[in-house]
């Protein structure tokens, strides 16, 4: 590569940040990279936005993983790892097995999902016209799974400081959902927390966070910390990056009883 | 490769690069390690790109699988452990982006998006980390719109600087003019911003 600079006038500049961007086709993408080894000017610039380019992954909001995803990779990592112990540094660690089993998991996946955050259109109509009547005494109702192997799913209504809002805690074996629906946006520079708070103890903070969608304040959350029976869970305005005790005003509140 | 039955508390303390030599040579448990470091980051990335939680899980085990079975090869001469790990990530999403069927106008907006933060602050390096996201995102959102905003189409959206043009119905030149002109304005707002260990 030469280590002139050449004068700022190179026409190419102009294509430094797309091509750093990932914004020009692939010709072009090769044809920069084949000017840049002869092009000063054009190496000092990639160089300098480079830096800048770097760091714009950490611009985008900083979501929590789900911990099965973790699990799925360390599943197959673990295996090839075994593997590689048993026959040596030369075995392929990459096997058609882990495939299947990758297809596999995504589809565990989808059901579960699917089960605990979307229910069946029929479940889900009769859940709405039960919550109806429910609502008002702020009780709790079990949906049964079609599946008579798959958990019960239990929902429960929660209290909510805004008029016209609401908000309802799904729970399937251990694992909670919040969905809320006509919830105003946290205050500018804060954000809602999720906290369990278990009977004659403080609120625990999760890492569950979250704002609303600004244009009908609903949003479906899925809660990381597993839940118990006779808990409850409360969401809080909180500052950006959440609190370790709530510090705000309690916007629901909902007994898992 | 460390014994299982070993504590790997030693492994913890361990900075990325000298992680990957182990991860190369078949470590699980460094791995994991590496896995744990930046796993937050690569699924926020996947998701902010795909703005889909499914194609976000499949774009992360994609990019650290690769990376775990040595596809993808660490070069300490290239930068840190993370940016690879992020440059990785954003290929993969990338070509899962072109891929996909659902690559159009819509996924410019932000709209719909459930936004759900990381709340504990268990390190000094997480609260560093926190404040340098902050740093970055206040860089880019004062950007003049237009600069912004083919920025994000690029770099988030996956769009190409012609698939730019047409939706912003402006030329290609004013296209990549705005691209470098915010980086350049960028790189002096952040003059100041070191990378954070690991």
């Amino acid at each position: 590569m030469s280590s002139n600079r050449q004068p700022d006038s190179c026409d190419h500049l102009l294509d430094a940040g797309a091509y750093l961007l990932g914004a020009l086709s692939q010709d072009e993408q090769r044809e920069f990279a084949g000017h840049l080894r002869a092009c000063g000017g054009c190496q000092h610039e990639v160089q300098q936005l480079q830096i800048v380019v770097d760091t714009l992954p950490i611009a985008a909001p900083q979501l929590v993983p789900p911990p099965d995803l973790r699990d799925r990779i360390m599943r197959v990592v673990d295996a090839e790892a075994e593997l590689l112990r048993a026959t040596g540094p030369e075995a392929d660690r990459v096997r058609a097995a882990d495939e299947r089993t990758r297809s596999t998991d995504r589809a565990k996946r989808s059901r579960r999902w699917g089960a605990l955050l979307f229910p069946r259109p029929i479940a889900a109509g009769a859940m709405a016209s039960i919550l109806i009547a429910v609502g008002v005494a702020g009780g709790a109702l079990v949906v049964s799974e079609d599946s008579p192997t798959a958990p019960p799913t239990t929902t429960f209504t929660a209290k909510v400081l805004s008029e016209g809002s609401k908000a309802v805690v799904s729970v399937q074996d251990g694992r909670a959902a919040l969905r809320v629906t006509n919830l105003p946006s946290a205050p500018s520079g804060k954000v809602y927390q999720v906290w369990i708070q278990r009977a004659g103890e403080q609120p625990q903070p999760t890492h569950t966070l979250f704002n609303v969608r600004k244009s009908d304040g609903s949003a479906v959350v899925p809660i990381e910390e597993r839940v118990g029976p006779g808990e409850r869970i409360l969401v809080t305005d909180e500052p950006d990056g959440g609190s370790l005790t709530p510090t705000g005003q309690t916007v629901i509140d909902a007994q898992l009883t | 490769m460390t014994d299982p039955k070993k504590p790997a508390m030693a492994l913890v303390d361990m900075a990325d690069e000298d992680l990957m030599q182990l991860v190369r040579k078949g470590d699980n448990t460094a791995f994991a390690i590496i896995y744990e470091r930046h796993s937050t980051a690569s699924f926020s990335l996947a998701y902010r790109m795909t703005q889909n939680r499914n194609a976000a899980e499949d774009v992360v085990q994609e990019a650290f699988l690769s990376l775990w079975r040595s596809n993808a090869r660490y070069d300490r001469a290239r930068g840190s452990v993370r940016t690879w790990v992020l440059g990785i990530v954003h290929n993969r999403a990338i070509d899962a982006l072109r891929r996909s069927i659902g690559h159009d106008k819509r996924r410019a907006s932000d709209e719909g998006l459930e936004e759900r933060f990381e709340a504990r602050e268990r390190t000094e390096v997480e609260v560093g980390r926190r404040a340098e996201a902050k740093e970055v995102r206040t860089a880019l959102e004062t950007l003049p719109t237009e600069q912004c905003r083919v920025i994000e189409l690029a770099y988030f959206g996956g769009f190409t600087h012609s698939e730019i043009a047409k939706m912003l119905d402006t030329p290609i030149g004013t296209v990549k003019g705005r691209m470098r002109l915010g980086l350049e304005k960028m790189r002096h707002q952040l003059a100041g911003l070191q990378e954070l260990p690991s």
